[in-house]
């Protein structure tokens, strides 16, 4: 059982470099917590401050209730897994599994009984007696994580442990992951810069952003409501559009292009004062439609768009093209045949859009 | 506080950090302001050891005996006389790494290092947190890299560790001025960048740097630069450009910017400073300045 709370935690390097600033968040007990972001966003830097790898400039950090900001790495009851993360090469599965409790000196009867378990729990038992360099790839990976689980950890620590595989045993390995953290239920907190790692893996993700953080939700929260312009434009792929128009009485404006914009969301675009003044329009490629039907409905909503590219991904079309000459991205359905160099009809679908004020990029709600 | 423990430990000793060669008789601690203090075992009974280390670190100075191997390492080094140098089959290199002070015990390092390594290697310890690793070049097929070695030891002995890789060696004439301007280079490498493995190549950039003298580096940094001395966002997208090869579509990945954005940001810098980035030579003298502005 570990829960921890991280309380305006802030990290400055030497010099003055501030990688994380006010880092505030509540990880709960059995939680699967992603930091996701950009690289250099501080979502390492965050990680070995909470594994004591990194010392904590300010604020307050607590395992399981207790403050830990001066307890040493070995002492915070975690296990990590980092990128690079390789194996002894001259040891077989057992030694590399028993090695890091061989060197904090645990008993030989205690050893084996970790070991065994992991191994029973990754489906290893089998191969205890092999080398790495017999193994394949998703083998090791699992050795790699039966490392981390001998420790029998409150915590575990996981700095994008796949962005070295290749991309099958990456969607493998995440897999494998999960269903890891459903049987052990252990408080995991893991780093990646890919956001579709982070949408699959996470009960919660925490979204950062030059040492701040965006967002945190659930990745479907994250997605239907994102806080801000980056958020949107982060998760999700391909990425939200945005377009920037005016916003008029019923009508989103692009110079000569008007869109409809629906009561609900006229209404408290209206009562903060939007009527009249510039904003940003996002809106996700899956909500820009081509059905007949749905065209059909929403004939205020609909554009003629000249398709520059368009890339055939076996059940849809991803369409590039470009309005009021800014580029946007739409997903559609491959039953209807679209092609580079047509021009068709495609409608967005505004109840799904967002607007976002154009100063401070706030989604507006 | 200190003065209030010499009060009850006579023996008590203050040293500030980097103090080699301590006492065995005596008990250390490391206080929150990083001194080494230092008490006769004489003094202390098992109970007044657990008590001082509620409030301040045990110090670990055990390092662990030395081997014959070492030993000759040691002594060619040291030694100006050639009766010191003794024969050797492979190239060699040395590796300096620095750790965390009092993350770890050295001798539980030397347990894990070697078992990474085909065979022991000598490793020459500077104090209880840094030294020499000696690695001969061979070619076994899996050997592992640096940066491999450093996420196992991170993940294993709960330590951060920095690698500075020498070049290779093939006899030991000038051994101890390679050992010597190798210490000297991986205490400089680290103000330069974040990296926690360089090798002699990626350092030299920062040792030429390191080299000017200061008054001429913030000249280069501010001429360079110009207005965007200060401009981190700007900054922080050119050194990525750097970083990425000066590849356009890499950049712009990694930043999670448009390309559109990032070709226009560039055009700018241009337009401002007459410094057309995605040229070689405009480029390195960017990197430089950016260097020398660290
Ligand atoms: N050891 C260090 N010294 C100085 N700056 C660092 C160091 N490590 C990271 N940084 C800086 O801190 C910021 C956050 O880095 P990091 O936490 O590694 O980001 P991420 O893991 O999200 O890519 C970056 O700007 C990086 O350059
Ligand atoms: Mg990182």
């Amino acid at each position: 059982m570990a829960d921890l709370k991280l309380v305006n935690i802030r990290k400055v390097y030497d010099k003055d470099v501030v990688s994380v600033k006010d880092f505030s968040l509540e990880i709960r007990d059995k939680e699967f917590l992603v930091l996701v972001g950009p690289s250099g966003c501080g979502k390492s830097t965050t990680l070995r401050m909470i594994a004591g790898l990194e010392e904590i400039s300010g604020g307050d950090l607590f395992i399981g209730g207790k403050r830990v900001n001066d307890v040493p790495p070995k002492d915070r009851d975690i296990a990590m897994v980092f990128q690079n993360y390789a194996l002894y090469p001259h040891m077989d599965v057992y030694n590399n599994m028993a090695f890091g409790l061989k060197l904090r000196k645990f008993k030989k009867d205690e050893i084996k009984k970790r070991v065994d378990n992991a191994a029973k729990i990754l489906g290893l038992e089998d191969l205890l007696t092999r080398k790495p360099k017999a193994l394949s790839g998703g083998q090791r990976q699992r050795v790699a994580l039966g490392r981390a689980i001998v420790r029998d950890a409150e915590v575990f620590l996981m700095d994008e442990p796949l962005s070295n595989l290749d991309a099958k045993l990456r969607v493998q390995m995440r897999a494998e992951i999960q269903k890891l953290h459903r049987r052990l239920q252990t408080t995991t907190v893991y780093v990646t810069h890919d956001q579709t790692e982070a949408m699959t893996m996470a009960t919660r993700l925490v979204v950062m952003k030059d040492g701040y953080i965006q967002q945190v939700g659930a990745p479907k929260e994250v997605y239907d409501e994102p806080n801000n312009v980056f958020v949107g434009g982060f998760i999700g792929s391909p990425a939200m559009n945005f377009l920037n128009g005016r916003l008029e009485e019923n009508y989103f404006v692009m110079d000569d292009v008007k869109i409809l914009v629906p009561e609900g969301k006229m209404k408290y675009l209206r009562e903060q004062g939007y009527v009249g003044k510039e904003i940003i329009l996002g809106v996700r490629p899956e909500d820009i439609h081509d059905e007949p039907l749905f065209l059909d409905f929403s004939p205020e909503t609909k554009i003629k768009a000249s398709i520059e590219v368009a890339e055939l991904m076996g059940a849809e079309i991803i369409l590039y093209s470009k309005v009021n000459d800014q580029d946007f991205v739409a997903r559609v359905d491959a039953r209807f045949s679209v092609a580079a160099g047509e021009t068709v009809d495609l409608a967005f679908d505004l109840n799904k859009a967002h607007f976002f004020d154009k100063e401070s990029e706030l989604r507006i709600k | 506080m200190i003065n209030q423990l010499r009060k009850i430990y006579s023996s008590l000793l203050v040293y500030s950090e980097g103090h080699d060669n301590l006492d065995s008789t005596y008990k250390w601690f490391v206080t929150g302001e990083n001194e080494i203090i230092g008490i006769d075992e004489e003094e202390l009974t098992s109970k007044d050891v657990s008590l001082l280390a509620t409030f301040l670190l045990p110090y670990n100075i055990n390092l662990p005996v030395p081997t014959d191997e070492e030993r000759k390492w040691r002594n060619a080094i040291d030694s100006a006389e050639s009766s010191a140098k003794f024969e050797i089959k492979n190239s060699y290199r040395f590796i300096y790494f620095s750790i965390k002070k009092n993350q770890i015990d050295p001798i539980v390092f030397k347990d894990a290092i070697h078992e990474l390594f085909a065979k022991p290697v000598p490793i020459l310890w500077g104090n209880g947190h840094e030294g020499i690793i000696i690695e001969e070049q061979t070619v076994y097929e899996d050997s592992i890299s640096f940066e491999e070695i450093k996420d196992i030891l991170m993940s294993d002995l709960y330590v951060k560790i920095n690698f500075y890789i020498g070049s290779y060696k093939e006899s030991l004439e000038d051994i101890a001025q390679y050992y010597h301007l190798l210490i000297n280079a991986a205490k400089k490498v680290f103000i330069y960048t974040n990296k926690t493995v360089v090798t002699y190549i990626d350092a030299v950039p920062y040792l030429l740097i390191n080299q000017i003298e200061p008054g001429l580096r913030s000249d280069i940094g501010k001429t360079v630069l110009q207005k965007y001395i200060n401009d981190e966002e700007t900054l922080k997208t050119i050194e990525t450009f750097l970083q990425c090869n000066l590849n356009i579509s890499e950049t712009a990945k990694v930043l999670h910017m448009h390309r559109n954005s990032l070709q226009y940001r560039l055009d700018r810098f241009f337009e401002k400073t007459g410094i057309d980035i995605r040229q070689f030579h405009h480029a390195m003298t960017v990197y430089l300045a950016l260097l020398a502005k660290k």
